[in-house]
């Protein structure tokens, strides 16, 4: 496999370690590491009403899950509906890290994958018409 | 559709219900004062949300308990929570004590939402008609704070190296001003003879203890053998109450004509 071939366009690494490393996670710096949060840090998740996604809200400081669960609910449900709620030690979350942002961006057109972008474009289309057309009334 | 207290044919009753009913707003209201006090200063800024919103929500059930009282007056909620002499408030004195650390808080919470959630379905099955029906619904908010403060008092009488002492002396100084929550006036009788509340207030006393026994022995603590301190039932309160009731009412003398 050349260079060339890389998916990523970047150089094979110069110590010659081969294609199966380079495929498995990259040359160059970690691409995920843990948050590194303090142990007492408890990522808080949202539901707002039945069969919707757990939903990031925030984060507590917390000895326990209970107690977690206990100072997430008047700090996080108060204002928007929530039926049910989850806290999880923001440690135990892994995450991408910034430098490896750029594997997330399309290198092409990818916007036939976009199910929603016809529906979408007629709304904003139609809705700048009518803006438009008020505009002209006026 | 007439309040709670024009629906109670017998004057008698209904003056032994208004009492009754002037008792549990005035707890809830100088309970909730006391909680705010810990708005800005908790011991972490969780806790503190946590504590200011409970705060509010005591509040919020004093005024709707002041609002069935005053809507058969023809008077104003507000009148009725900050237009009276320190004598003609019905709260007991564990409601109106200082803050003394965190710890103390805790465990009056911890005594004072078990005595409430009682009292509440009390209220509920009076069949006295709409305040049942708004005690049923109040009950909801104090699961929350019965749980916010059970979880912190384990923590706390877990918590090394004086944590067991410094709560077991919370609970010390709580217990016999706890216990005059159930201090016994002619409007309970009264009301149980009417056959409008079920239970009397020894028999009342007995169910808490048995139902904060467990809460407490559970988290290694002993309950006081200790007598009442009574007096706040027949308007009878200590100083700090007068410090209290200044502060809490200071806006509202400033223009009691005013509206909000």
């Amino acid at each position: 496999m050349s260079s060339g071939d890389r998916p990523d366009g970047a150089p094979s690494p110069p110590d010659g370690s081969g294609a199966d490393r380079a495929r498995a996670a990259g040359p160059g710096p970690a691409w995920e590491r843990p948050l590194g949060t303090a142990p007492d840090v408890w990522a808080v998740f949202v539901q707002g009403r039945h069969r919707d996604m757990h939903v990031y809200a925030g984060d507590v400081h917390a000895p326990d899950a209970e107690m977690a669960l206990v100072l997430a609910k008047e700090s996080y449900t108060r204002r928007d509906p929530c039926v049910n709620l989850w806290v999880v030690r923001a440690d135990h979350i892994h995450a991408t890290t910034q430098s490896a942002s750029e594997m997330f961006a399309p290198a092409t057109d990818k916007s036939y994958r976009f199910g929603g972008s016809y529906r979408q474009q007629r709304r904003i289309l139609q809705s700048s018409y009518k803006a438009s057309y008020r505009e002209e009334d006026q | 559709m007439p309040g709670t207290l024009a629906a109670i044919a017998d004057p008698a009753v209904r003056e032994a219900f208004r009492e009754w009913l002037l008792r549990m707003a005035d707890d809830e209201l100088v309970i909730g004062h006391r909680h705010s006090e810990w708005t800005g200063v908790g011991p972490d800024i969780e806790s503190d949300v946590a504590m200011s919103s409970i705060a509010q929500e005591e509040l919020g059930h004093a005024r709707a308990l002041y609002e069935q009282i005053a809507e058969d007056e023809g008077g104003d909620a507000d009148r009725l929570a900050f237009g009276r002499a320190a004598g003609e408030y019905r709260h007991a004195a564990l409601l109106e004590q200082e803050n003394e650390g965190w710890e103390y808080s805790i465990v009056r919470l911890v005594l004072y939402e078990t005595f409430e959630v009682a009292r509440l379905r009390l209220v509920a099955a009076s069949g006295q008609e709409p305040v049942a029906g708004l005690a049923q619904l109040l009950t909801r908010e104090e699961r929350y704070h019965a749980l916010f403060g059970e979880t912190w008092l384990r923590r706390l009488a877990g918590g090394a190296p004086d944590g067991p002492e410094r709560i077991q002396a919370a609970v010390d100084k709580a217990w016999p001003d706890a216990l005059g929550l159930f201090e016994a006036t002619p409007a309970d009788a009264l009301l149980q003879h009417a056959g409008v509340l079920r239970t009397s207030p020894g028999a009342e006393c007995d169910a808490w203890v048995e139902a904060v026994r467990p809460v407490l022995e559970g988290c290694g603590l002993r309950i006081p053998t200790v007598t009442a301190r009574e007096g706040g039932r027949r308007g009878v309160h200590t100083p700090a109450f007068e410090e209290l009731l200044a502060q809490m009412t200071e806006v509202w003398r400033s223009d009691p004509e005013a509206r909000w």
